[in-house]
């Protein structure tokens, strides 16, 4: 199993008694893993593939799914799953046939019930993780606000 | 005497040849400098009301051209790494150069 991104600085143990909790399923190339806007759930660690994260955008016309972001094995996807108010901001499908492993929400309070420790470096990871692509984006919309500012100003 | 005939026919015969050609270059002239005035007239309200009715709309580049809807996608997905890539760029070492830099997207070039 690869390192996952929301599983750093667990032991072996603690981190085959956290991924017990999920159920691992493949998904096709293609394949739709969730929607935008539909109840989040679960949250899923890519043990092997990418997954494609897109959103609509009007393209002549025509409403087709843009790609904003893709994931590889290691990271994690649909963290919505732990925050309010539990619902998709994305639609992730596979980019190829891809590997996930579904953490439900409910199996994880349960498990963060019972290990405050464990919870603990969890919560940290997704934190890291929320902020990473708080981050990213943040950078690359600064970076296309400059450039409406230079074309209008040219 | 039939040859004095022959060069006076052939003079007035030139000549009308000649003020034929102006007459006809004169008209041309005419002509040429009406229709300006003309298309002036048709095209200016047109231009005016264009300016003052409508914001200007800026399109992307490759939304202008007559690419293929598919190709156009491919563009805007490799545009979208490229500019992922340079903000994990920025991420690595933040500074204002790196946060501004540039790349071979083609909507942005």
């Amino acid at each position: 199993m690869v390192n996952m991104d929301l599983l750093e600085g667990l032991s072996a143990a603690e981190t085959n008694r956290v991924l017990g909790l999920g159920k691992v399923f493949t998904l096709e190339s293609g394949g739709v893993l969730f929607r935008l806007g539909d109840p989040a759930d679960s949250l899923y660690l890519i043990s092997r593939g990418r997954i494609r994260l897109t959103l609509p955008m009007q393209v002549r016309d025509r409403s087709e799914s843009v790609m904003v972001e893709e994931q590889g094995s290691g990271h994690t996807v649909g963290w919505s799953a732990l925050t309010a108010p539990y619902r998709f901001t994305l639609t992730a499908t596979a980019a190829f046939e891809t590997e996930v492993v579904a953490l439900g929400r409910e199996e994880l309070n349960a498990y963060f019930a019972a290990n405050p420790d464990t919870a603990r470096i969890i919560a940290l990871n997704l934190a890291g993780v929320i902020g990473r692509r708080l981050q990213l984006f943040q950078a690359m919309w600064v970076r296309e606000i400059q450039r409406m500012v230079e074309s209008r100003c040219a | 005497m039939e040859m004095l005939l022959m060069g006076a026919c052939l003079s007035v015969l030139g000549l009308a040849v000649a003020c034929m050609a102006f007459g006809a270059a004169t008209r041309e002239a005419d002509v040429q400098t009406a229709a300006p005035v003309v298309e002036q007239e048709m095209v200016k309200p047109v231009v005016a009301a264009r300016f003052f009715a409508e914001a200007p709309k800026v399109l992307p580049l490759a939304a202008r051209s007559s690419v293929p809807i598919e190709a156009l996608l491919l563009q805007i997905e490799s545009h979208v790494r490229l500019e992922h890539a340079a903000a994990e760029c920025f991420l690595e070492a933040p500074n204002a150069a790196l946060l501004h830099s540039r790349t071979v997207s083609p909507f942005v070039n």
